[in-house]
């Protein structure tokens, strides 16, 4: 019935709508077609709230929707105080207000839809949603609404969101860099006056000017430039002065002394009412410094949110239940080992322990990255932060708070983070001795030309000085990061944090995850075996499909988006059934079917023949599964469905061992699979049966040795490695978490992105390089210059820009050479 | 030419009241949202008004 419609699309988000999800519905007088039942569901509640017109404003931007996310259960413990207290403030009348982020804000219609619909619900005062950063400012009044219907509201119209507060989130970083915006907007005011002054100056040497004016113009400058630099370059100096205390120079110093002597020196010449000045040096210097800054604090990460995003899989409150088993909610904090807490379908599990009632499938795979659910019955041991599936569970909890093993996680990720040595920049490198060599020749200058007179010592030894410009030297390596971080996302290659980049060109070894990394982390079905001669592979395929289509469980989604890729029409099937942890069972055309594990087969009655039995084992070994299906008492066919590679990962593997690089492969799964994908993938490290805190252990074991480690992963269980290794990459599909551990992100989950991500790095280490090697020609050259007493004004306005203009547009060519690199990849 | 005097300080003044407009504006989350308001402007509420009742039943 779908695809005889193959131009159908989604009323709601203009996705196809001829899956076997897709539904019709009626809504505002006409019969219309949707994807699935969520975005007819998110339709509905927009027309009913008389919002129609949001379509005709998304038809005008170019983006498409996204099916809803799944409504969370658990909204209501948004409304307990206790939990509130966490990230709501209360306004001096009685109004609350919270911070929230927003999943799934794509366009402007988003915004003109969220605001429009939640300032409709009585009792909120304020919606504000920020595009930019997914936020959503919220005030309301307690009285008339809870939080929660707010919240169900926003998962109505198909948008997931989750309180925070925002000054743990990012409250350091964001004053941070609101300080340095301050001081880059004062210095900006500063060079841009400067410069009549500056202007004033310079045609008064030319064609003369009385020496009051000239006095006064000197006084102006320096009006200017002392704010400039004691507030806007402050930092420089204190953490120069505070550098050169313990002996570690970096690039403040020069900048300092560069900054400070030329200062000075005009301050000078000024106080003896003569000579020329170079007050707007000072200003523009440190504009343009702080302009690279500022460039460079905006493509570096927020080291905070990774701990935050973990907490966020920890639910806030659990149902604890006391001796009478009356059930009670209560913030989860105050659980203690001994509590016994019931999780419903749906849940979160609150603390770690052991089932002690119930049984039920449990979704562990934010902490292990395993995609199938795991079957839990009595005394199995549950984690804190999984989820719950279709069962209700009574827990007996063991450890809770911060003993659960994600909060060790979360403890393991911020140790990792914190004793993670910064990537020695190259220029930090060099600083020191460009800071000693520029001071040993300046003191050179000025013995030599005291034996003349003082006055040309001083200028000429202060010129050194100024002449050598850390300007070029101090724009070189943000320049080149801001750079490639531009290009780089282009391309689809996330930088996270600039600072990797040097990092990824001196790289040895490349550790993968294997689940979700080096494969796409789900079942796909890889193979049919029919052994019934009255079907075909397509046959049996619709007739498992028919049975799996209107279930949740991946292995059945697996089966059913096979049989739609293929096209294949799904007859009606009934009276279907579920069995946990075995399979399902159906009537199709009033034939029954089972379709499942040997178990179920066995309780069906069905002997299994020897042919499926030989494939079924060697489908386990490598961690596939197969499914049977059978029907007229006897076997049908199997299906079998595999973890697969993600494409291009074996010539990753392969361009990898080309350069000499290293190979580890990490797995949380037994050493079965491990070995059956290292006689896939060829000659490799594998490691298996790993733990969180294991994998973390073995980047650091390979960093001992010596190797510089990339890490890929993509599951909260790889973020402490992640936070361990030099530089690490996630993947768009995998958690959030390890994206926030990351350095790099590659979109797409494509693994082909790699080595561009490797290049890029190799090329923004080559700029940084030869910048520096300009900036110091240029030194080179206008030292002896400076030393001979020669520099004048002009001579220094001209000179000293041209320099980081040279470095700005050698920078830029990065965009060139990674065009090119781009091109021989495609034809290589 | 004296009258630069009197000029020079007063440009500095300008430009000051400048960089104050600046800090209000940081502080008060004007840069925080760089794509949305350029958006919200053109999404006035007449088009509900012109176009809401034609398309109801």
């Amino acid at each position: 019935m779908s695809s005889d419609k193959p131009n159908v699309v989604c009323h709601h988000c203009g996705l196809p709508a001829t899956g076997a999800a897709a539904c019709e519905g009626v809504v505002a007088g006409g019969l219309q077609r949707f994807c699935c039942s969520g975005c007819l569901e998110v339709c509905r509640v927009i027309h009913d709230s008389g919002l129609d017109s949001f379509y005709t404003r998304l038809r005008t931007q170019e983006n498409t929707l996204a099916p809803p996310p799944d409504a969370p259960s658990d909204l209501d413990q948004y409304d307990l105080e206790e939990v509130q207290h966490e990230f709501v403030s209360q306004l001096p009348d009685g109004r609350r207000s919270a911070h929230l982020l927003v999943e799934g804000i794509h366009c402007a219609a988003c915004v003109w839809l969220i605001e429009k619909a939640l300032n409709n619900l009585p009792g909120v005062t304020r919606a504000e949603v920020n595009l930019a950063r997914q936020r959503l400012l919220l005030e309301w009044q307690p009285q008339q609404v809870a939080l929660s219907a707010v919240l169900r509201r926003l998962a109505a119209l198909g948008y997931a969101a989750v309180p925070f507060d925002p000054e743990v989130a990012e409250g350091q970083v964001q004053r941070s860099n609101r300080r340095l915006l301050f001081r880059m907007g004062f210095a900006g005011f500063g060079a841009m006056n400067m410069m009549w002054i500056s202007i004033a100056l310079y045609a008064g040497t030319f064609s003369g000017i009385e020496a009051e004016y000239k006095q006064f113009f000197h006084w102006v400058g320096f009006a200017i430039a002392t704010p400039v630099l004691f507030y806007s370059g402050g930092p420089f100096l204190t953490s120069g002065w505070r550098g050169l205390m313990l002996r570690h120079l970096t690039m403040d110093l020069p900048i300092a002394i560069g900054a400070l002597t030329t200062y000075l020196y005009s301050l000078w010449r000024t106080l003896h009412g003569g000579g020329e000045v170079y007050f707007d040096v000072v200003t523009t210097f440190i504009f343009v410094i702080l302009v690279g800054r500022y460039l460079e604090a905006m493509a570096r990460r927020n080291a905070a949110s990774a701990a935050l995003h973990l907490m966020e899989l920890q639910p806030r409150t659990a149902l604890r239940l006391d001796a009478s088993g009356q059930e009670e909610r209560i913030a989860v904090r105050k659980l203690a080992a001994g509590d016994h807490v019931l999780v419903r379908p749906g849940d979160k599990i609150p603390a770690d322990g052991r089932v002690i009632a119930g049984d039920s499938h449990v979704n562990e795979a934010m902490l292990t990255g395993e995609s199938q659910p795991l079957h839990k019955t009595l005394q199995a041991r549950v984690s804190a932060g999984t989820v719950n599936g279709e069962g209700v569970l009574k827990i007996q909890v063991e450890q809770a708070g911060s003993d659960t093993v994600l909060a060790r996680i979360i403890h393991l990720v911020e140790v990792a983070q914190g004793s993670k040595a910064r990537v020695q920049r190259l220029a930090d490198r060099i600083v020191p001795w460009f800071v000693v060599v520029t001071l040993l020749l300046a003191a050179a200058t000025f013995l030599f030309w005291m034996r003349f007179d003082f006055d040309t010592a001083l200028m000429a030894s202060t010129a050194v000085l100024i002449i050598t410009c850390p300007c070029a030297l101090g724009m070189s390596t943000p320049m080149s990061i801001v750079v490639s971080t531009g290009v780089a996302a282009r391309a689809g290659v996330l930088i996270r944090n600039g600072e990797a980049l040097e990092g990824l060109s001196r790289i040895t070894h490349v550790v993968f995850d294997k689940t979700g990394t080096l494969t796409e982390g789900n079942m796909r079905v890889s193979r049919i075996q029919v052994c019934d001669t009255t079907l075909d592979e397509a046959q049996l395929l619709t007739l498992a499909g028919g049975l799996e289509r209107h279930f949740t469980h991946p292995l059945a989604r697996a089966i059913a988006q096979e049989a739609e890729s293929r096209g294949l029409h799904f007859p009606a099937a009934e009276q279907l059934r579920a069995y946990g942890g075995l399979g399902v069972c159906g009537t199709i055309d009033g034939e029954p079917l089972w379709l499942g594990n040997a178990r179920l087969l066995a309780q069906a009655g069905v002997a299994i023949p020897e042919e499926i039995h030989a494939l079924r084992q060697q489908v386990e070994s490598s961690m596939g599964v197969a499914v049977m299906l059978a029907g007229r008492g006897r076997v049908l066919g199997a299906i079998c469905l595999e973890d697969q590679l993600r494409d291009g990962a074996r010539v990753l593997l392969d361009s990898l061992r080309a350069q000499g690089m290293g190979i580890t492969i990490l797995t949380g799964d037994s050493s079965r699979a491990a070995l059956h994908l290292q006689q896939q993938l060829g000659e490799m490290r594998v490691a298996a049966e790993l733990l969180p805190e294991d994998k973390a252990r073995e980047i650091e074991a390979l960093q001992h040795q010596g190797e510089c480690v990339l890490m890929l992963g993509d599951g909260v269980n790889d973020a402490p490695a992640l936070a361990r290794a030099d530089v690490s990459i996630a993947m768009e599909s995998g958690t959030d978490v390890s994206m926030e551990c990351s350095d790099v992100v590659l979109m797409g989950s494509d693994l082909r992105k790699l080595p561009y991500a490797i290049e890029i790095g190799r090329q923004a280490l080559r700029t940084i390089r030869q910048n520096l090697l300009l900036s110091l020609a240029y030194n080179v050259i206008l030292i002896p210059v400076a030393m001979a007493a020669w520099v004048t004004p002009v001579l220094a306005a001209i000179a000293m820009p041209l320099s980081s203009l040279l470095v700005i547009g050698n920078a830029i060519l990065i965009r060139q050479r990674m065009r090119r690199f781009a091109e021989t990849q495609k034809v290589g | 030419m004296d009258v630069i005097f009197g000029l020079i300080p007063g440009m500095i003044l300008l430009g000051l009241a400048g960089v104050l407009i600046f800090f209000w504006a940081v502080r008060n989350g004007q840069y925080e949202d760089m794509e949305g308001p350029a958006h919200r402007i053109l999404n006035d509420d007449d088009m509900d008004k012109m176009g809401g009742p034609e398309r109801k039943p």
